[in-house]
């Protein structure tokens, strides 16, 4: 399991894993916005 | 054999001078840990500081922004994200050549994740210059300052631990084994940065 407390490693992949959540939430916000 | 240990423990605490050892309970380093429990103490102080923000933003009833007739520079804060995720990507590049005994890239790593941090605190400094409102303005202005600048200070935190960890690079302290003063300042960076991708994403874009 990810723990992003336990290293250097595992704290850039979280990183990664939060900017691609970001990126599709804020694009899934934006198609909703633009279809209502 | 009982008694031959214990004979064995009493002559090792007669050589033992000082205080006596700390007792380690936890299988996490004592450094990890304390890092680990300051993160979490440090989600918590942004989660106060994002309760008030999800509040003032329902019950503002002229929206979010533009407040005073004046928006968020989306794009300028765009680029400054664009800034703080990549020096992520030279910190861990610094990490990479700790453990692989790449000095330079240790040394061109660290320095480089400062200088990015270094830029994107002056580009704060001068967003705040020009935004066109104050903290004490409209209850938005309170809430962005309190958030941005709660965050802008974390980035200062990470630039002082840099710091002294470009400086040790530099001076050649650390190893493929033991870089340990380099990884617990990686973590909170990394979790500097976490934050502001939830800040700009929140605040900025949604």
């Amino acid at each position: 399991m990810l723990n992003p407390l336990r290293s250097e490693q595992e704290a850039f992949r979280f990183l990664l894993y939060v900017v691609v959540v970001a990126a599709v939430l804020v694009g899934i916000v934006f198609a909703v916005r633009a279809l209502t | 054999m009982e008694s031959a240990s214990i004979a064995a423990d009493v002559g090792h605490d007669d050589h033992h001078h000082g205080p006596p050892m700390p007792n380690v309970s936890s299988r996490v380093e004592a450094q990890f840990l304390g890092m680990l429990l300051f993160i979490i103490s440090e989600v918590m102080l942004f989660g106060a500081f994002f309760t008030a923000y999800f509040f003032i933003r329902v019950v503002a009833d002229s929206g979010w922004f533009p407040v005073n007739d004046v928006d968020l520079p989306k794009a300028i804060a765009g680029v400054n994200t664009a800034i703080l995720i990549s020096s992520s990507f030279t910190m861990h590049w610094a990490l990479e050549g700790a453990r692989n005994e790449n000095r330079n890239a240790l040394r061109v790593g660290l320095l480089t994740t400062a200088l990015l941090g270094l830029t994107f605190l002056t580009m704060k400094g001068n967003e705040y210059a020009r935004i066109g409102f104050a903290p004490h303005d409209p209850t938005q202005g309170t809430i962005f300052y309190g958030l941005t600048g709660l965050h802008g200070a974390h980035v200062f935190v990470g630039l002082t631990l840099l710091t002294f960890a470009t400086v040790r690079a530099f001076r050649g302290h650390f190893t493929a084994k033991e870089h340990r003063g380099v990884e617990v300042p990686g973590i909170y960076w990394h979790f500097v940065d976490i934050m502001w991708i939830v800040v700009y994403t929140t605040v900025y874009l949604i």
